[in-house]
């Protein structure tokens, strides 16, 4: 088969997943008792009649069905529809918190994956000592601990007890500095950044760690390094070479990695207070502001496929054999 | 007796909960059509069969809602041992606050008790709202606060006549033979008003004003902010807040917290001075004419903050705005107000539909002065203006609006025209959604108050810092136990006496808050709401053994096994 007719029925159907995505979606927020005019009922904020004509005015009170076509038509546009709770277009209310979280992901992926291809060729390349030993099980601790107590930890230690960083959030409201440093382009941002992002790399850096150790001690093995070696290349050289050829496997698993991320993110961001998607997660869900809600989930996911797509491709046009099936 | 997990009839409750609406759900969508009404009406017959207890049979089991918070958790586990000795047993259901009201509030399914706490609204300090939002016949419909079947009509005659009288004097004592009936008939447990404890930095800054029901930080009562004044040089405080708000728009919300902060920049008719009594605020004054005429008078020289002057103009055009629209958030406006007539360059004449007693705190408490140069020009296309995203609010308050980063912060300047200036140049507000960071903030001295509600272990660690200072204020917010008066056995007035007896306000109190707050005596206003309180009410009698005395009275007996029985038929 061509690699494009392999490439259209893969797109084909990652579509069909994203539109069952959709609608489970869907279905699975309005089976979730009460509806976003609820919550103010209940407080005596909202009387019933106002109520009514709250769901009125939002379109509530249309059946199921009518509502899923016009969400869904809607959708087919690039409108994602009204928050319910905000009263503003839900790009307006996504967009900013996805950049937020970006800014706090990617750095946590990038590290995450540098540092534990580093530590993974220096652990595999020691096979059979002490400290390969030892490695292993230190970067074991923190993938076995859960990712918001390794932030309190964090944060008792370096914001309360030591105050070398802020408690949480992104950016101290009206930051004046104070020295030549602080007045730096983006340093308030950053000093926000070190405990979550420290938080972030040594909960994920270990499956990156562990990958890439096992694959080089199988490369360790291969005839071409044996060659190498006999071609009288330094150990250091060696290791380049050895780490280079041990990679694939990680750069297959950072497509899953930023799928968990993502779902970790959440976590990160309630405890460091960041402004960002997963906290709006969370809070459109109690909110039942179903818009909000579902975007961000559908947003979540729509990158996890998306990205599961474009190593399904890479491997079609890296290895022939797979188009096939 | 041990609190059980929820099984057998509170499990199948919500299974059949759960079955009926996806049957709905589907049934939107056309693929089944299941009558609606039936299937409730098979649910409320076997519910009821489940749970009702017949005459001269063992009580069993009570069931018992309560959110999952950790007082809630603290005091179930004492009442479950507390009531032991009474012969029962309770069928704990936890869930969150949401499905309380989903389940509980909308569609009215209390099992036997509903355990809940209701904090201190400004609108909620007016003796109406405890008194017929929440046992008045009427609001026995769904989405009515008087979820526990609570019926009485010599109290309907009473909270009906409260509402309707102008004159304050009579009004108090109609408002204080309604406790007396609610305390008689104890439709509702009142356990205590818990106190708001908020904290502030001392060595920054004076004058807090602690007032009631709102302690020293909440946007509550603009008055509490009035008198802040800076002792260092930075002439603006930062409070940090577990909420963030969500619009802009004043005509959108009717959330508390939104709403409340919103009129610190749209300044209402009145406001509550430090003893939480009704005062002027927009207004210089009001006159109620008769039971169905209010008049009411700007003062004069007021400003919007974009610098154009206030006139009666504005006034009317707020209220016909209201009427016009209905929005949803602001009913209790066009609810209570049918017209709004110029009698003066700054006065206005209102035509109320009704007599209303709670209009001059809950209706020109709550409605605000709204620009008409601004909103009639606002775009024609949207469904409601409500929808309107107001990004530069322009209002008449203490306060004008600097920027707002949801999220982030919310920033206010002092508005150097408003009659009353605040002493502070700006305030910027700090959502933090968690507790531990809030205090954290206000001890490494990021932030200067903390305008949540602490508990009082964090309060004593707070209170170890010499730059902070703790402040308790009481609230008329309170926590209950709601009983059902339409199921067997806590239909039965009797037993309903009997958990009064059976439950110790004062060890309670001691045990959750460490004692930090007002201990009810069976009324649901407060003792601290001094004009309306109906002090005479005798405490019941915290003893197991009157407890038991009184359902001994009432007809129930014990088994050999120390079951409670219901009274024979």
């Amino acid at each position: 088969m061509q690699f494009w007719a392999y490439a259209a029925r893969r797109a084909w159907h990652t579509a069909i997943t994203l539109v069952l995505l959709l609608v489970f979606m869907y279905v699975l927020f309005r089976l979730v008792p009460g509806d976003p005019t609820t919550i103010l009922l209940g407080t005596g904020e909202l009387t019933l009649e106002a109520q009514a004509r709250l769901r009125e005015l939002w379109g509530l009170d249309r059946p199921q069905w009518q509502q899923f076509l016009t969400y869904a038509g809607n959708l087919l546009t690039g409108d994602l529809g009204m928050s319910f709770y905000f009263r503003r277009p839900v790009v307006e209310i996504v967009a900013p918190m996805l950049g937020n979280t970006l800014v706090l992901m990617i750095p946590v992926v990038v590290l995450a994956i540098l540092l534990g291809v580093a530590a993974g060729t220096w652990l595999g390349w020691r096979r059979g000592e002490r400290i390969e030993e030892i490695g292993a099980v230190l970067a074991l601790i923190p993938r076995a601990l859960p990712v918001f107590w390794i932030g309190i930890v964090l944060l008792a230690l370096f914001a309360y007890e030591l105050r070398w960083f802020p408690i949480g959030g992104m950016r101290q409201a009206f930051f004046y500095p104070e020295t030549w440093y602080q007045a730096l382009p983006f340093f308030d941002v950053a000093r926000h950044l070190v405990l979550p992002v420290a938080t972030g790399v040594l909960a994920s850096m270990a499956d990156p760690l562990m990958i890439q150790r096992t694959a080089l001690i199988e490369v360790r093995h291969e005839d071409f390094m044996i060659l190498a070696r006999a071609r009288g290349l330094t150990e250091r050289a060696q290791r380049r070479l050895a780490r280079r050829n041990a990679i694939l496997p990680v750069l297959t698993y950072s497509a899953i990695m930023v799928g968990f991320a993502f779902g970790g993110q959440v976590l990160l961001e309630v405890v460091f207070t960041w402004p960002g998607m997963g906290r709006l997660m969370v809070s459109s869900v109690s909110q039942r502001d179903y818009p909000v809600a579902q975007a961000t989930f559908f947003l979540m996911a729509a990158v996890v496929i998306g990205l599961n797509l474009l190593v399904d491709l890479a491997y079609g046009w890296l290895d022939p054999r797979i188009r096939l099936d | 007796m041990r609190a059980q997990l929820p099984r057998d009839q509170f499990a199948a409750a919500a299974l059949r909960a759960k079955r009926r609406q996806v049957l709905g759900f589907l049934g939107g969508f056309g693929l089944v059509a299941p009558g609606a009404a039936l299937v409730s009406a098979i649910d409320a017959a076997l519910n009821d069969a489940a749970a009702q207890p017949a005459p001269g049979q063992p009580v069993g089991k009570l069931g018992v809602y309560l959110p999952n918070w950790p007082d809630q958790v603290e005091l179930w586990r004492q009442l479950s041992r507390d009531w032991a000795p009474l012969g029962f047993e309770l069928d704990l259901q936890q869930g969150t606050l949401d499905t309380f009201i989903s389940q509980i509030v909308a569609e009215q399914k209390l099992p036997h008790i509903g355990s809940m706490s209701w904090g201190g609204a400004p609108d909620r300090l007016d003796p109406d709202y405890f008194l017929s939002e929440m046992f008045h016949s009427r609001r026995t419909a769904r989405g009515g606060l008087n979820f526990g079947f609570y019926r009485n009509e010599a109290f309907d005659r009473l909270a009906d006549a409260q509402r309707a009288e102008m004159d304050p004097a009579k009004r108090q004592v109609l408002v204080r033979e309604a406790q007396q009936i609610i305390a008689d008939d104890s439709p509702s447990i009142v356990l205590y008003h818990r106190d708001i404890i908020h904290a502030y930095n001392k060595r920054r800054f004076s004058g807090v004003k602690p007032i009631l029901g709102n302690g020293i930080g909440f946007p509550y009562m603009p008055l509490s902010y009035q008198d802040i004044t800076p002792l260092t040089p930075r002439r603006f405080i930062r409070i940090t807040s577990i909420y963030d708000i969500a619009s802009l728009n004043p005509f959108l919300t009717p959330e508390i917290y939104n709403s409340t902060t919103l009129r610190l920049v749209y300044a209402t008719f009145t406001t509550r001075d430090e003893k939480a009594e009704v005062m002027p605020w927009a207004l210089e004054r009001w006159n109620v004419v008769n039971p169905t005429t209010v008049d009411i008078t700007l003062r004069p020289n007021t400003r919007f903050h974009d610098g154009v002057a206030a006139t009666a103009q504005d006034v009317k055009f707020t209220f016909d705005y209201i009427n016009q629209h209905r929005f949803p958030a602001l009913s209790r406006v066009y609810e209570a107000v049918e017209s709004a007539e110029i009698t003066g360059d700054l006065s206005v004449r209102l035509k109320l539909r009704q007599p209303s007693a709670p209009f001059s705190a809950n209706v020109l408490g709550y409605a605000f002065l709204a620009p008409k140069h601004i909103w009639e020009k606002v775009p024609a296309n949207l469904a409601t203006p409500a929808d309107w995203p107001n990004d530069r609010p322009v209002g008449s308050g203490p306060w004008k609006l600097v920027e707002w980063r949801k999220g982030e912060f919310l920033q206010f300047a002092a508005n150097a025209d408003f009659f009353m200036k605040p002493k502070l140049d700006g305030m910027v507000v700090l959502p933090v959604p968690q507790m531990e960071s809030m205090v954290g903030m206000l001890e490494r001295g990021d932030s200067d108050m903390l305008g949540w509600n602490l508990d009082m272990t964090l309060g004593a660690r707070i209170s170890r810092n010499p730059d902070l200072e703790v402040v308790r204020t009481p609230t008329h917010g309170q926590h209950e136990l709601r009983l059902n008066c339409a199921m067997a056995p806590t239909s039965n007035k009797a037993f309903r006496r009997a958990l009064q007896h059976a439950t110790d306000r004062r060890k309670l109190l001691e045990i959750i808050f460490s004692g930090a707050g007002v201990v009810s005596n069976g009324s649901p206003i407060t003792p601290a709401l001094e004009s309306w309180a109906n002090r005479d009410i005798a405490m019941p009698e915290a003893s197991i053994d009157r407890a038991r005395a009184v359902l001994r009275e009432g007809g129930f007996t014990w088994n050999a096994q120390g079951q409670l029985l219901m009274p024979p038929a």
